[in-house]
C-alpha cells in the first residue's frame, strides 16, 4: 500500500529490441506481405501457363492493370454507361451511405425502445424476426415491382439488409445490461432517466456498433443484389456487364475492390470500437 | 488506507478502542421484516426473509453470515430500498424507507464499477445522481481526499478494467463513501478478493470505520471476517432466512492491531459460529433445495 521509496531503483526500465522481439511483433506483417505476393505470383504464372482459359482466370496482372485504368480514368461527360470502374464505385458508395445512415436512423432507436419498453418488444418482435429471418433476396422482385429501377429500390433494399443486426444488436445490448451497474447506479440514487442516460447507453453502445459493422457487411450484399437484378450504375451492374462482355479482367478487378472496401469499412468501426469501448477489446481477432 | 487524513471530515472524533453497540441510537430498525422474490414467469413468490426483527445503533459493525441463498442480500437490499417489505417493516433515522437514499451507500461484491468511466469519474458518481447541496470546490475536494483514503492517487485516470480485484474495489468502497452516507452496506466486498490483499483490506476497512464510528452492515460467508470485523455476528438460517443467533464479539479494536486471532476468545466464537451453520452449511453443499 505504502508509496515506493525514492531510493528504489525505477521499476520499468527500457531494454534493447532483440531480433526475436521484433518479430514476434511486427512479424505477422512479414507473413501477410509475403504471403499475399506469394499468392498474386502464383495466381500469374498459373494464369500464363495455359492451363486454364484466361476467359475464367486472367492473369494476376490483368486484372490490376484493369483496376488502376478503372479507378484513374473517368467516362467523357455525356456518355449513356460509364466503362469507369470509379464512377461506379462512387455511385454504389454513396448508395451504401445513404441505406447505411437510414439503417442506423430506424435501427437504433428502434432496438433501444425494443429493450425498454416490454410492450414495445411484444409487438414488435414478431415482424423482426420474420423479416431477419427472411431471405432479403426474395424481397427484391417485390421492390422492384413497386419502385422499379431506381435508386429508390436499391437504397430500400440496403436498408432493409443492414437495419436488422442493428435493431437486434441494440435490442440485446439493452436487455443484458448488467444487473449490478443498474443496481449500483439505483442505490446511488440514479432516476429512471439516469440510468437510461448513464448506464444503459452507454453499455449498448458497442453492441450498437457490432450491429452496424454487421449492417455494414449486409448492406454492401444489398448493393449488389440491387445492382444485379436492377440497375444500370454501381459494382453490381458492372460485374454483370463484364461477365455479360467476358471481360473477365474487370469483372476481377471489380471484385478485388469490393473485398477491400468491405474489409476497410469493416476495420473502420473495429478501430470505432475499440475507441469507445476499450474495456471490451479483450479476447478479439 | 491512511486514517489519520480520513477522518478530518467527520463529525465524530472516536477514542480508538469501540466495541459493541456504545451509541445505542438506533440508525436501523427492523421490525418482523418478511421480504423475498415474484417470480412472474413461474407465477411464484420466493420469499428470502422471514420475520426480521434487528436493531442496528449508530456506529456498530454488524455481520450478516449464513449458508448461500439465506437472503443475507436480500436484507442488505431491503435496507437500501432496492426491495419493499412484504409485511413488517425497515425504518433508517426513524423513516421507514421507500427507495434508496444519499444515507445509505452500497459496496458489492463484483466491484459493479461503470467499466466506460474513469476511477475519478466512478468514484464522483454519487455526486452526479443525488443532491447533497455540494459547492464543486467542496466535491472535487471530498473525490480527491476519498481516492487518497483508499491510496489510488495517481490512478484517478485509469479505467476499470486495468486495475486489479483490489484496486477495483478500493474505487467501489471509495464511491460509497464520498457521500459520506450514515449507513455503509457491504455485499461479500472481499469475496472475490485474493486472500493476502483481502486481509489488508479487512484491516484498513476496520481502522477508518473505528475511527469515523461509520454504521456498517456487512455481508460475508467467512467465519473469519465475520469475527474479525464484526460488533455483532447475525447468524441466517437457510431458506427462508431466520434469525438463528446473534453473537456479540466484544474483543478489542482495531482487531489487527490487538492480533485477536491469537486469543482463546477468538477461537471459541469462531467454533461456536461455526456450529450454528455448520449444518446448514453442509446441507447447501449437498444441494439439498
Amino acid at each position: 500500500m505504502a508509496t515506493m521509496a525514492p531510493s528504489e531503483p525505477a521499476r520499468i526500465v527500457k531494454t534493447e529490441w532483440s531480433m526475436r522481439e521484433f518479430w514476434k511483433r511486427y512479424g505477422s506483417w512479414f507473413v501477410t506481405v509475403a504471403n499475399l505476393t506469394i499468392f498474386f505470383v502464383v495466381w500469374e504464372l498459373f494464369a500464363r501457363s495455359g492451363a486454364i482459359s484466361p476467359l475464367f482466370l486472367p492473369p494476376a496482372s490483368s486484372m490490376f492493370e484493369a483496376l488502376w485504368t478503372g479507378l484513374t480514368t473517368t467516362s467523357p461527360p455525356g456518355s449513356v454507361i460509364s466503362g469507369s470502374i470509379r464512377d461506379h464505385l462512387f455511385y454504389s458508395l454513396g448508395n451504401l451511405s445513404l441505406g447505411l445512415f437510414l439503417a442506423c436512423l430506424i435501427g437504433i432507436p428502434a432496438g433501444l425502445l425494443m429493450g425498454g419498453n416490454r410492450y414495445i418488444e411484444t409487438v414488435l418482435s414478431p415482424y423482426v424476426w420474420a423479416l431477419a429471418s427472411l431471405p432479403r433476396i426474395a424481397l427484391v422482385p417485390l421492390f422492384i415491382l413497386f419502385l422499379g429501377f431506381t435508386v429508390k429500390m436499391q437504397v430500400t433494399i440496403i436498408v432493409l439488409s443492414a437495419v436488422f443486426p442493428i435493431i437486434i444488436n441494440a435490442w440485446a445490448g439493452v436487455k443484458t445490461t448488467e444487473k449490478s451497474l443498474l443496481a449500483a447506479a439505483k442505490v446511488f440514487g440514479a432516476s429512471r432517466r439516469e440510468l437510461y442516460t448513464k448506464v444503459v447507453l452507454p453499455y449498448t453502445l458497442p453492441f450498437i456498433i457490432s450491429g452496424v459493422q454487421q449492417g455494414i457487411g449486409r448492406g454492401l450484399i444489398g448493393v449488389i443484389i440491387a445492382e444485379i437484378f436492377g440497375g444500370s450504375k454501381g459494382l453490381g451492374y458492372l460485374i454483370q456487364r463484364a461477365a455479360d462482355t467476358f471481360n473477365s479482367a474487370l469483372m476481377y478487378a471489380v471484385l478485388f475492390l469490393l473485398v477491400v472496401v468491405s474489409l476497410t469499412l469493416i476495420q473502420l468501426t473495429r478501430w470505432l470500437e475499440a475507441y469507445v469501448a476499450p474495456w471490451r477489446r479483450i479476447d478479439r481477432l | 488506507m491512511r486514517v489519520a487524513e480520513a477522518d478530518v471530515g467527520r463529525t465524530a472524533a472516536a477514542p480508538t478502542i469501540a466495541a459493541g453497540p456504545q451509541d445505542s441510537a438506533p440508525v436501523i430498525v427492523s421490525k418482523n421484516l418478511t421480504v423475498g422474490y415474484e417470480l412472474h414467469r413461474e407465477r411464484q413468490r420466493l420469499t428470502a426473509l422471514r420475520d426480521i426483527s434487528l436493531t442496528v445503533n449508530r456506529g456498530e459493525f454488524v455481520v450478516l453470515v449464513g449458508p448461500s441463498g439465506c437472503g443475507k442480500t436480500t436484507f442488505i437490499n431491503a435496507i437500501s430500498g432496492l426491495v419493499k417489505p412484504w409485511e413488517g417493516s425497515i425504518e433508517v433515522n426513524g423513516r421507514p424507507v421507500t427507495g434508496p437514499g444519499p444515507d445509505r451507500a452500497m459496496v458489492f461484491q463484483d466491484y459493479a464499477l461503470m467499466p466506460w468511466r474513469t476511477v475519478e469519474s466512478n468514484i464522483r458518481m454519487p455526486f452526479e445522481m443525488q443532491k447533497l447541496g455540494l459547492s464543486q470546490k467542496e466535491m472535487d475536494e471530498r473525490v480527491r481526499r476519498y481516492i487518497d483514503l483508499v491510496d489510488l492517487t495517481g490512478f484517478e485516470n485509469s479505467f476499470p478494467y486495468e486495475l486489479s480485484g483490489g484496486m477495483k474495489q478500493r474505487v467501489g468502497i471509495a464511491r460509497a463513501l464520498v457521500s459520506e452516507p450514515d449507513i455503509l452496506l457491504a455485499d461479500e466486498p472481499f469475496a472475490a478478493i485474493d486472500a493476502m490483499t483481502r486481509e489488508a483490506m479487512q484491516s484498513e476497512l476496520e481502522r477508518f470505520v473505528t475511527n469515523t464510528r461509520q454504521t456498517v452492515v456487512f455481508i460475508t460467508h467467512s467465519i473469519d471476517e465475520a469475527v474479525t470485523l464484526g460488533d455483532r455476528v447475525v447468524v441466517i438460517s437457510y431458506r427462508p432466512g431466520r434469525i438463528k443467533e446473534i453473537v456479540n464479539v466484544n474483543l478489542p479494536r482495531p482487531r489487527f492491531d490487538y492480533d485477536v486471532k491469537m486469543l482463546p476468545e477468538y477461537g471459541e466464537l469462531r467454533d461456536h459460529i461455526w456450529r450454528l451453520v455448520k449444518d446448514e452449511a453442509l446441507q447447501t453443499a449437498r444441494g439439498a433445495k
